[in-house]
């Protein structure tokens, strides 16, 4: 294996690990968000949020992607076949776990008057959750986003165990052809921290400096 | 006589054991400016979010002109539309300016184009003398200017009454000034208001009538006159008493 190959190989994992990143990100905010409005504002279903946040925190990620792709997708081909979905998905739910503490707390944070303002106004429930809430919230949850993002980035690896071409996976394989069992990881662990470290910072920095200007 | 604006019957709220809302019957008419006083944790706060069903009366029927706000089949987001609500604490949107805070329920209540809702806004807060302020968040204004941001995002929709929960008593002392400037200004509109305050000496300018309210219920009710010279009940002689000499005092 010539060393071209083997950066085509590392760009391939950088692009794999980052769209596994975003999108189990994406999808955990999408579940995330709203079961931490629901959580809040509707007791009556707090059973099931606490549960589904127990669950997901609770089973190792590497667990839950060998039991979804060996186990379930045995069954459903059709997604749970396809180890990307798989990674993806199930780091998505982890996420939506995660992501549904760090918005509770910064709901909690913004303050149940601010929705008592809105409501004076005239607003709906849910009008005031999207105009008043939630733009506030994002900014309380910057940091716990930040570390998020940066915990998907890193969790990505645990999809090497199912044949996923991510940054993990591609060390490995150039191991495995040139026989340097250094290099390769060493070159995966600066990519790792090139991925997740500027923008959980960045984020974080962002964040403090909004939340201050708002007197959040 | 002047139309009734808002009326309750009979309101009910409890906490636990703590009765914050006692039997308590009231109305108030067009242009009226009613003043609610009496010791802290009397429930007046509550009474005054009955009114607004920002909290829900146990028992009891609310008014606003002829609409029974306490039917289970009541808009409530519409009828709280009507109402404008100034709350102690101010809680402005700390994420929107000035501007932002006001237009909200212009645009997203009321429905308003983008124009119209800005007109509308930047008349409010120059009601409130706070124009030159519009692009500012509350941050950066003083606690007595994000109060009448506060009361220009209550009144820019044209509510029927504006309900005003202590307006000033959450301000230094040296702000309070210019937020009972701007409320005189409001009593000279002619607009009806509910208002709970300790402002004295504010309250025997423009109010027509003061209500002292004590452990829950309306205990008596009198132009401010009778409060100032001879006020019937004991409990508000020795209330009385003890604000005017502690105005004195300051």
């Amino acid at each position: 294996m010539d060393l071209v190959q083997q950066l085509l190989y590392m760009l391939q994992g950088i692009s794999t690990t980052l769209l596994i990143s975003i999108f189990s990100f994406l999808l955990g905010l999408t579940i995330g968000l709203p079961l931490a409005f629901i959580r809040t504002y509707e007791r009556g279903f707090a059973v099931f949020v606490d549960a589904f946040e127990k669950v997901f925190r609770g089973i190792p990620e590497l667990v839950l992607m060998l039991l979804f792709y060996r186990g379930v997708g045995l069954f459903l081909a059709f997604p749970f076949g396809d180890a990307f979905f798989t990674a993806t998905f199930v780091l998505g739910l982890r996420s939506a776990a995660n992501q549904s503490q760090i918005f509770k707390g910064a709901i909690r944070g913004v303050g149940e008057e601010q929705m008592v303002a809105a409501r004076s106004l005239g607003l709906s429930r849910l009008q005031s959750i999207l105009r008043v809430m939630i733009p506030q919230v994002f900014i309380f949850s910057t940091p716990g986003l930040g570390s998020e993002y940066a915990l998907l980035v890193k969790d990505s690896s645990y999809a090497f165990v199912i044949g996923v071409p991510v940054i993990m996976e591609q060390a490995d394989r150039i191991r495995k052809a040139t026989y340097d069992p250094v290099i390769p990881y060493i070159v995966a662990a600066i990519l790792y921290i090139l991925l997740t470290f500027p923008l959980a910072t960045w984020l974080d920095t962002w964040g403090s400096r909004k939340k201050k200007q708002l007197g959040l | 006589m002047a139309e009734i604006v808002m009326e309750c019957k009979n309101l009910w709220k409890t906490y636990g054991k703590i009765i914050a809302v006692k039997d308590v019957s009231f109305q108030i008419r067009e242009g009226e400016i009613k003043l609610v006083f009496g010791p802290s944790g009397s429930g007046k706060s509550t009474f005054l979010r009955c009114l607004a069903m920002l909290t829900i009366p146990d028992k009891g029927d609310v008014y606003l002109r002829d609409q029974c706000l306490t039917k289970p089949s009541v808009d409530l987001n519409k009828a709280r539309a009507k109402i404008g609500f100034v709350f102690q604490h101010i809680w402005l949107f700390r994420h929107l300016t000035a501007l932002g805070n006001v237009e909200l329920s212009l645009r997203r209540v009321l429905k308003m184009p983008k124009d119209e809702a800005r007109e509308k806004a930047m008349e409010a807060l120059r009601l409130v003398k706070m124009e030159d302020w519009a692009k500012h968040y509350p941050a950066q204004m003083s606690g007595g200017q994000q109060q009448r941001v506060g009361i220009a995002r209550a009144l820019a929709r044209n509510p029927n009454i504006i309900l005003l929960d202590e307006p000033t008593s959450a301000l230094d002392p040296e702000l309070t000034g210019e937020v009972i400037d701007t409320l005189r200004d409001l009593a000279r509109m002619g607009t009806t208001m509910l208002i709970v305050s300790h402002e004295m000496p504010f309250a025997r300018e423009v109010a027509d009538e003061m209500i002292f309210y004590d452990e829950g219920a309306i205990v008596e009710t009198g132009p401010p006159e009778l409060f100032f010279t001879n006020p019937e009940s004991e409990r508000a002689k020795k209330f009385m008493a003890r604000l005017i000499k502690k105005t004195k005092r300051e």
